[in-house]
């Protein structure tokens, strides 16, 4: 067995992700899509992970599943995911190194996923019922009735009608099948659920109805949520602490309401300063300049050299290392070598 | 009427159907019949003319003769007439005329003779190969980073391109003669009496072994490399994706998603396949000297026999619309898509 006890550092921590690198094998070498991140998810938090397209957000999400697909595969690094095995005791295992079965047995189990682009995650000739409850019976010894009770129970929790179950996906609007996704999700009550970008392809006030619910029920059944998405706005309404991602890196973990108010990172800065806000001064729109770079080839040092408005000499050349500056609050710059006492350097105001 | 097909709109799906199924078969016999007797050759002159040549003799009042049996043949008149003439005997009798091959037989009884032999042959050895073909295609496009898929691959892919005869010219040659394993000629051995007895039955399957087996290996192949590029052009798909986040087994992600995905196509592909059967497989039944209809084709296209053409072919045109009426039919059944579709 692979599960050997590896003895919790604190018993908030559900996931810990260590130096992990997903690499994907191309014929102009190696793209490293997910290239050095180091991340903790602490029990019953909505984690937000914020970032441009190709930063590698979603192969980080598969990747924490186990399903990273050729050409990709993973370099280095560890993901361990702590779960109880009874009251008193809780098992760590490596869900990295998990042989194909067990890690198989964990999905949805341990850790469900509500996909991306809902529109097509329901195979067209199957029935909703049989969608959501065959991964009950996989996963569980409940009987069919109890099986259909549980599914009928957790459609009710995502506003779905019961005779939705009964129909075929093509049948239901996009917000219906991402809510099916969701009901599916929650149907074995997992610990954590990885929800990759599920409301991006909605208009905006079924995204809002839909996030909402989603928020009361990770509250509710006390299940951990990574949301992943580009949208700061959903992440400003969402998360609880937001983790952002630049060129395979983390490079910026603070709670919400610091990220938003107080960004560290120029590259945060410059994400944030991008929101529009409603009441403010009319201005130009401040976007980040230059183009996210290759995953063939990062820039040396820092990645975000190249387009920091801030950049120093020593940025060029080393790569800062991620220190805790405040409680709580994570970044990789060289601006912040030490631990900040007080003010912040410089940043946007922000309402 | 029109209430009961606001009530039932599939009602109206199917009669359209039903009505494009007669107008496509009553088409395809206009065109067969005007098609053969457009080709500049009589088969009875070039009966005449063999018997002659044969005995070096010349017949007596031979054009007599050759009016006497055209009026049996139905080759009088015009063409227009000759065309009402076969449409009223067929329509209205189910007669399709006396064949040449085997004069005065009409074509029908000898059709009738052959048909269970092709179907029964036809019908086993197709869907062995279609079952096979999706079994071991769908294998294929799931493990296609592995050898086993580039193996299975590439020997469909050059046995499909093997001719059917060469291949059945191998199997008689080792199976039938090297090694005396099966017998090679004929349906059955004629020493057993024809019924429902164990040797006779025995005798039958071993007899029909060696060109089912020749046609479900020309035809596998073709059922492998499409099952596998259907299957592969949904790995993907997002469905697939969440069915394996989802922790199902990889089994039943292949055959409950995969492959049902990936069926559609294949299920209305066999279906059309059953129904051109009837035409039987010419090289193969004949090679095996097997008394179906490919045989009996093979013969009238020999001496160039009219009417057992045209039968056989009205038949293949009349069984391939009937399966493809029949999918059709079926469609709104297997696919919730189309059920939709036709409300709307």
């Amino acid at each position: 067995m692979n599960s050997q006890a590896i003895t919790q550092p604190n018993a908030q921590m559900l996931l810990d992700i260590k130096d992990l690198r997903i690499w994907y094998r191309t014929t102009r070498g190696n793209a490293q899509a997910v290239d050095g991140v180091d991340l903790v998810i602490n029990r019953n938090e909505i984690f937000g992970l914020a970032g441009e397209s190709g930063c590698g957000k979603t192969t980080l999400a598969r990747g924490v599943l186990g399903m990273t697909k050729l050409p990709g595969y993973v370099e280095s690094g560890e993901a361990i995911y702590y779960h109880p095995v009874s009251d008193s005791s809780v098992v760590g295992r490596d869900l990295l190194t998990l042989p194909a079965r067990e890690m198989r047995q964990m999905r949805w189990r341990h850790i469900a996923y509500v996909p991306q682009g809902a529109m097509n995650v329901l195979s067209p000739v199957l029935r909703i019922e049989k969608q959501i409850l065959d991964a009950i019976y996989e996963h569980s010894d409940l009987s069919k009735e109890e099986a259909r009770a549980r599914m009928f129970e957790c459609m009710e929790m995502v506003g779905l009608d019961r005779t939705v179950a009964r129909m075929y996906p093509h049948e239901l609007s996009g917000g219906m099948k991402q809510r099916v996704t969701i009901a599916a999700a929650i149907s074995l009550k997992p610990g954590l659920i990885i929800a990759d970008e599920p409301t991006t392809a909605l208009d905006v006030n079924v995204q809002q109805v839909i996030l909402q619910e989603l928020k009361d029920i990770a509250a509710s059944l006390g299940v951990t949520l990574i949301y992943v998405t580009h949208d700061m706005a959903v992440h400003a309404e969402m998360a609880d602490r937001l983790g952002i991602m630049y060129s395979g890196l983390i490079v910026e973990v603070a709670s919400v309401v610091e990220a938003f108010k107080e960004p560290l990172h120029p590259y945060s800065q410059g994400l944030i300063a991008s929101i529009p806000m409603i009441g403010g001064d009319r201005s130009r729109m401040v976007g980040i300049p230059g183009n996210a770079p290759s995953p063939l080839a990062w820039p040396s040092g820092c990645r975000f050299h190249p387009r920091c408005p801030k950049v120093m000499e020593i940025c060029r050349d080393k790569v800062p290392p991620m220190l805790e500056v405040a409680p709580g609050r994570f970044v990789a710059c060289h601006l912040y070598p030490t631990p900040m006492s007080g003010a912040a350097p410089a940043s946007e105001e922000l309402n | 009427m029109r209430k009961l097909l606001r009530k039932y709109p599939v009602l109206g799906y199917y009669f359209n159907k039903v009505f494009t199924y007669f107008v496509t078969i009553f088409g395809a016999l206009t065109i067969t019949f005007f098609m053969f007797r457009l080709i500049p050759s009589n088969p009875i002159q070039n009966w005449v003319m063999s018997l002659e040549r044969q005995y070096s003799v010349t017949i007596e009042g031979g054009d007599a003769m050759i009016n006497r049996y055209k009026e049996q043949f139905g080759l009088t008149g015009t063409l227009w007439d000759q065309y009402v003439g076969y449409l009223r005997q067929l329509i209205l009798k189910g007669d399709l005329g006396p064949s040449f091959i085997a004069f005065p037989t009409p074509v029908q009884d000898l059709m009738i003779a052959a048909i269970p032999w092709t179907i029964a042959l036809l019908s086993v050895s197709i869907i062995i190969s279609w079952s096979l073909g999706l079994l071991i295609g769908s294998t294929a496009a799931w493990f296609r980073d592995k050898s086993v898929s580039d193996i299975i691959t590439n020997v469909s892919i050059g046995l499909s391109q093997v001719p059917s005869y060469l291949i059945a010219l191998f199997l008689v040659l080792f199976l039938g003669y090297q090694w005396k394993l099966l017998p090679t000629r004929g349906a059955f051995d004629a020493q057993y009496q024809i019924g429902w007895n164990l040797d006779f039955i025995r005798s039958v399957i071993a007899h029909s072994f060696l060109p089912a087996l020749a046609i479900v290996m020309v035809s596998l192949s073709g059922w492998i490399l499409s099952t596998r590029s259907l299957v592969i052009s949904n790995i993907g798909e997002d469905y697939l994706i969440y069915a394996e986040a989802k922790g199902l087994k990889p089994r039943k992600i292949m055959i409950g998603y995969a492959l049902r995905n990936a069926m559609l196509p294949q299920a209305t592909g066999l279906a059309l396949t059953m129904g051109s059967m009837v035409s039987g497989q010419l090289l193969i039944e004949s090679m095996f000297v097997y008394p179906g209809l490919g045989q009996v084709m093979s013969r009238a296209i020999a001496i160039f026999d009219y009417n057992t053409m045209m039968g056989i072919i009205i038949l293949s045109v009349v069984s391939v619309m009937t399966a493809s009426l029949i999918v059709d039919l079926l469609l709104p059944a297997i696919d919730p898509r189309i059920r939709t579709a036709i409300k709307a």
